[in-house]
C-alpha cells in the first residue's frame, strides 16, 4: 500500500495557517473538508488500486486452494480407499492365520500319527500334504491384497505430496497429537524398534559371538580366513 | 550336564501362533511341561505361582514388555536365577546388549529354527 505524500497534507496546512484566528466558522469548516477531500483524493484512488490487486490474490490463491484441495479427493480417501485398504489388511492377517494354522494342525497331525501300519500311514500323510498345498495357496491372494494396499499408499503419498507443493507447507516439529508422542515415547524408552531390514538386522552369529565371544562360530571362522 | 526334559517351561509371546510354534518345537526337543503367558505381567505372575526352569520370552508385547519382564525377574529375589531366553525380532544391537546388561541368558533372533533353540537351550544350560 503507497505511504500518504507530503502533499496531501501541504495544501490543508497551508488553508490553516492563512486562517490565523481563532474563529471558526462552518464555512472555515466546510472549505477544509473539500481541501482535504481534494488533497486525499489521489492518495485514496492509489490505495484502492493496490487492495484491490491484493483482495484479487488473495482470492486467486483461495481458487487454487480449493482446486487443490479437490484434486487431494480427501472424501474418497476417507470413506473410500483408507477404510478399504484396511480390510484388505484385515484379510490377509485373517488369511495368514488361517494357513498358518492349517499348517501347523497338519504337522502337528502328522508328527502324531500312528506310523504302525505304513500304508494307512502313507494315506494319511498324503492327505495332509494335499491341505499343506492347499493352504500355501494363501500366498497368492495376500500378494494380491498387498498389491492393492500399496497403491493406496502411492495414491495417498501423490495426493499428498500435490498438496504439499502447492501451499509450500512445511513440516511441524514435533507429533501429531498425544497419542502418537506417547508411542514414540514408549517406543524410544523399551528399545522397541520391531523387525529390522536384513541389511541392518543383527545376524544370530553375531548374537551368540556377543555371549560367547570365544567359543563362536565367527571366533572360530576368523582362524580360518 | 544334561538338561532336565522334566523342568516346567513358561513361553511369552502376546502372537498364539508364536506360542504354537515353540510349544511344537519344544516338545519336538522333549519337554513336555510347557506353560504359556501373554505379556510380561502375565508371565509375572505365573512366574510368581510356579516355580519354573527356564523362560522363554518375546520382547514387543503390551502392556508389560520381555524386556521389562527380564528386569522384574532379575529384581526378584525369589525369581533372579530363573533362566532367561529372549526370542524376539529386535535385532538391533543395541537391544541385544541392553539384554544381556540385564541378565539375559541369551538371545535368539526371530526367525529361527529348532537347532538354534536346541543350541541355546544347552548353552543356557552347559550341556
Amino acid at each position: 500500500m503507497p505511504a500518504a505524500d507530503n502533499k496531501h497534507f501541504h495544501r490543508v496546512v497551508d488553508y490553516l495557517r492563512a486562517r490565523d484566528t481563532t474563529d471558526v466558522t462552518l464555512t472555515d469548516v466546510v472549505a477544509l473538508a473539500e481541501i482535504t477531500a481534494e488533497s486525499f483524493s489521489a492518495f485514496f484512488q492509489s490505495m484502492d488500486a493496490t487492495i484491490y490487486k491484493e483482495l484479487r490474490e488473495i482470492a486467486n490463491y483461495i481458487t487454487t486452494m480449493k482446486s487443490e484441495i479437490g484434486a487431494l479427493q480427501a472424501n474418497d480417501l476417507r470413506s473410500k480407499r483408507i477404510p478399504a485398504a484396511g480390510r484388505e489388511l484385515d484379510l490377509i492377517v485373517q488369511q495368514t492365520e488361517d494357513a498358518t494354522n492349517t499348517i501347523m494342525g497338519c504337522a502337528e497331525a502328522i508328527m502324531a500319527a500312528d506310523a504302525k501300519d505304513l500304508a494307512s500311514y502313507k494315506a494319511y500323510v498324503d492327505d495332509k500334504a494335499m491341505l499343506l498345498f492347499e493352504a500355501c495357496s494363501f500366498q497368492d491372494l495376500t500378494g494380491q491384497r498387498v498389491r492393492k494396499v500399496v497403491e493406496t499408499l502411492n495414491q495417498i503419498e501423490m495426493r499428498v505430496a500435490r498438496f504439499a507443493a502447492a501451499i509450500n507447507a512445511e513440516d511441524m516439529k514435533g507429533f501429531a497429537d498425544e497419542a502418537e508422542r506417547k508411542r514414540a515415547e514408549r517406543a524410544e524408552k523399551l528399545m522397541l524398534h520391531g523387525p529390522q531390514e536384513s541389511s541392518q538386522a543383527i545376524k544370530q552369529t553375531s548374537v551368540d559371538a556377543m555371549f560367547h565371544p570365544e567359543g563362536s562360530q565367527d571366533a572360530i571362522d576368523a582362524l580360518f580366513p | 550336564m544334561a538338561v532336565d526334559l522334566s523342568m516346567p517351561i513358561l513361553v511369552v509371546d502376546d502372537y498364539q501362533t508364536m506360542i504354537r510354534i515353540i510349544r511344537n518345537l519344544l516338545k519336538q526337543l522333549g519337554f513336555d511341561d510347557v506353560d504359556d503367558a501373554a505379556d510380561g505381567s502375565a508371565a509375572l505372575g505365573k512366574l510368581k505361582e510356579k516355580r519354573y526352569g527356564l523362560v522363554i520370552s518375546d520382547w514387543n508385547m503390551e502392556p508389560m514388555t520381555g524386556y521389562e519382564l527380564l528386569k522384574e525377574v532379575r529384581a526378584d529375589d525369589q525369581l533372579r536365577t530363573t533362566p532367561f531366553i529372549m526370542v524376539t525380532a529386535e535385532s538391533k544391537t543395541e537391544n541385544v546388549i541392553a539384554a544381556k546388561k540385564a541378565g539375559v541368558n541369551n538371545y535368539i533372533v526371530k526367525p529361527f529354527n529348532a537347532q538354534t533353540l536346541k543350541s541355546k537351550i544347552d548353552a543356557v544350560f552347559g550341556a
